[in-house]
């Protein structure tokens, strides 16, 4: 008897948990799944209550609006500027803070880490006096791209530090002592071992600089990016055409969500058969 | 340093060093103190340049209406205008038709007292025009900008209460975003079978990865007026859409909250799952074989362990609230008393006054620092853990 009762103060309890994470999931899906549902709607004003029969008009909008397609050409021009600039300044900032036994390397660290923490609209706004009272540059795709930059390449360090730390050595020890340079250590052994961080690195720079609002929004100056140009039509009023834009969002990172939890199960099956 | 050398060499090594260098001047530091020196820049010359520009202005206005008049008395003055097709309808009386006092006193020179007096006017407001001018001159030569704290005593008691709301809300998100996502983060962590926890995460990662505007942009199309909530009040009979009822949930700092808390709550949830997940499980079962209750074990072994966790949520959440211009911009439409990160916005692109921007921004950015101290000072951890 006395061994039932806590089992049953359990099962309650988990019901208890059950009911609030189905609710709490429901209140993650529904918003999104309504704004996926109108954009399937003819109404003219997204909506799902007033249903004016299906339609693809919307989709077939997109392409034609210039200045959409526009901006995404910009967001992929910023994307590929903060890979460039991010990659390399996150990898050497991991090297450094990983191999330099100092006491000011907590110092380093901290600053190198400060973008994350510090609000975006600050980023853009320093990024934007900087450059134009400095080189008399005006804001627009580039300082867009380095305001980015500057806090994505401390995740991406973030994540090469984590890969650093879980690497061998005495491999690099071994390659030195066997005579290579160390240009060819660095390209043969800490180069390959650090390939998977640069692609999950450059995937998650490419996402969140697409995705960037906050920043982009105080460093593009008159120009815009796919996601400004969102913002900037919502703020006039609603339309379904970017219902449709979310559908196509909506899809896209389902699909990476899937590949990314898959891998990750099969990286977790792995680790736990070895 | 040595390491790194040896490893590397001089070659690679000094390329490191140099690109960590050119990040942490040109990407952080100097750009900050860039804003920082802005920030206490007070440009006297600005103030007193609008006010004169405007006068200016003002006097040139005046010059144009003196000019109107004048033609309009020349015109009454004038012999009674022959007809001219554009002459209105008799019975109108029309503007230009002689006054029966100008009428009386007989052709040539009009009302000469009042020309006089405009004329005289005139020369006076051209010649305050020219004085301003020079003035303005002045202003532009003379270099009157001074390091002093005009920039941030100058804060209008509207923008300062702005100030103390939007952090206020802020720490309201962080607070009901970790009550909400606590459950589930421990839910999550703890599941036993591998398609839950799969199931679960996917459903987690799937609105994180979701752009923020579009999230945003779900809940607006729920609180619109024309929206999908006054829908629904509709159906249940409660208003008449038709009749132009309907609540306008938007535009208030109360929605703003609501789709905050929708956008940004998730940032609470991974940190949370991250240490909990690390956490070994015999150690919440020996609690709970020592007959140690559910919140005991929550209290004493599982929230001590997601300190770290907790402490990472809450400035993502706290940082993200306090600096987002998003979701008070869409949401609010300009129409509710409007958020700390708008005001920036407006004294950058608005009222072009960037010292006195830089200024609110730096304002914003000691209280986000001061989020993190406080933060790492209750929670006991280090910025090692906090960023992670």
């Amino acid at each position: 008897m006395t061994a039932t009762t806590p089992s049953t103060g359990r099962d309650w309890s988990d019901t208890v948990l059950n009911a609030y994470l189905a609710l709490f999931y429901a209140y993650l899906f529904l918003p999104l799944m309504l704004m996926v549902a109108a954009a399937f709607n003819a109404s003219p004003t997204p909506s799902v209550t007033d249903w004016q029969g299906f339609t693809l008009d919307w989709f077939r909008r997109l392409p034609q609006d210039q200045r959409f397609v526009q901006g995404l050409v910009h967001s992929l021009i910023i994307a590929g500027g903060v890979i460039v600039i991010a990659l390399p300044l996150g990898l050497s900032g991991a090297l450094v803070l990983t191999r330099l036994q100092s006491r000011a390397t907590t110092s380093l660290y901290t600053i190198l880490v400060s973008p994350i923490l510090t609000p975006g609209i600050v980023l853009g706004v320093t990024t934007m006096i900087f450059w134009r009272d400095s080189f008399g540059v005006e804001a627009g795709l580039f300082t867009a791209a380095v305001a980015q930059a500057s806090f994505i390449a401390s995740y991406c360090m973030l994540m090469f530090m984590a890969r650093l730390q879980r690497q061998d050595r005495a491999l690099e020890e071994a390659a030195l002592d066997l005579g290579a340079s160390p240009v060819l250590v660095f390209r043969r052994i800490t180069m390959p071992f650090l390939m998977p961080t640069m692609i999950t690195a450059s995937f998650i720079a490419f996402l969140q600089s697409i995705e960037n609002y906050n920043t982009t929004f105080f460093a593009i100056g008159s120009s815009w990016t796919l996601v400004t140009e969102i913002g900037s039509r919502m703020r006039f009023g609603l339309s379904p055409t970017v219902n449709a834009i979310g559908v196509l969002f909506v899809a896209l990172t389902v699909v990476a969500a899937v590949v990314w939890v898959l891998a990750r199960r099969r990286e977790l099956a792995r680790s736990g058969d070895g | 340093m040595n390491e790194l050398v040896r490893t590397y060499g001089r070659g690679l090594t000094s390329v490191f060093v140099l690109l960590t260098a050119a990040w942490v001047l040109g990407l952080i530091v100097v750009p900050q103190l860039r804003m920082i020196e802005r920030a206490f820049i007070v440009d006297q010359r600005g103030d007193e340049a609008a006010l004169v520009a405007t006068e200016i202005e003002r006097a040139y206005a005046r010059v144009f209406a003196i000019d109107q008049d004048l033609l309009r008395a020349a015109d009454g003055a004038a012999a009674p205008p022959a007809p001219s097709p554009f002459t209105p309808s008799p019975t109108a009386p029309s503007p230009f038709a002689p006054s029966p006092s100008a009428g009386g006193s007989a052709g040539g020179s009009g009302d000469p007292g009042r020309i006089a007096g405009l004329e005289a006017e005139k020369a006076e407001a051209r010649a305050r025009i020219v004085e301003l001018e020079a003035r303005e001159a002045e202003i532009q030569a003379a270099d009157r900008t001074t390091y002093a704290l005009g920039n941030f005593t100058g804060m209008s008691r509207i923008h300062a209460w702005i100030f103390v709301s939007t952090l206020f809300y802020a720490l309201c998100v962080t607070v009901l975003s970790f009550l909400a996502c606590y459950p589930v983060a421990y839910a999550v962590a703890t599941a036993r079978r591998g398609e839950r926890v799969a199931l679960l995460m996917l459903g987690l990662v799937i609105p994180y990865a979701i752009n923020e505007l579009l999230r945003i942009f779900s809940w607006v199309m729920i609180l619109e007026k024309q929206g999908i909530l006054n829908g629904v009040l509709d159906a249940l009979g409660l208003i008449d859409m038709a009749a132009g009822e309907g609540v306008r949930f938007v535009a208030s700092n109360g929605a703003v909250f609501v789709v905050m808390v929708y956008a940004y709550i998730l940032f609470m949830v991974f940190p949370i799952y991250n240490t909990i997940e690390t956490l070994d499980r015999n150690q919440i079962e020996a609690a709970r074989d020592l007959g140690a209750s559910a919140w005991r074990i929550h209290w004493r072994v599982v929230l001590p362990h997601a300190k770290p966790g907790i402490a990472v949520g809450a400035v993502m959440t706290f940082m993200l609230s306090a600096g987002s211009i998003a979701a008070p911009e869409i949401v609010g439409r300009g129409l509710h008393p409007d958020w700390f990160s708008q005001v920036i916005y407006r004294r950058f692109f608005e009222s072009s006054n960037w010292n006195q921007g830089s200024a609110y921004a730096l304002v914003l950015l000691v209280a986000c620092v001061v989020f993190v101290l406080v933060v790492m000072k209750l929670f006991r951890v280090g910025i090692r853990d906090i960023a992670k």
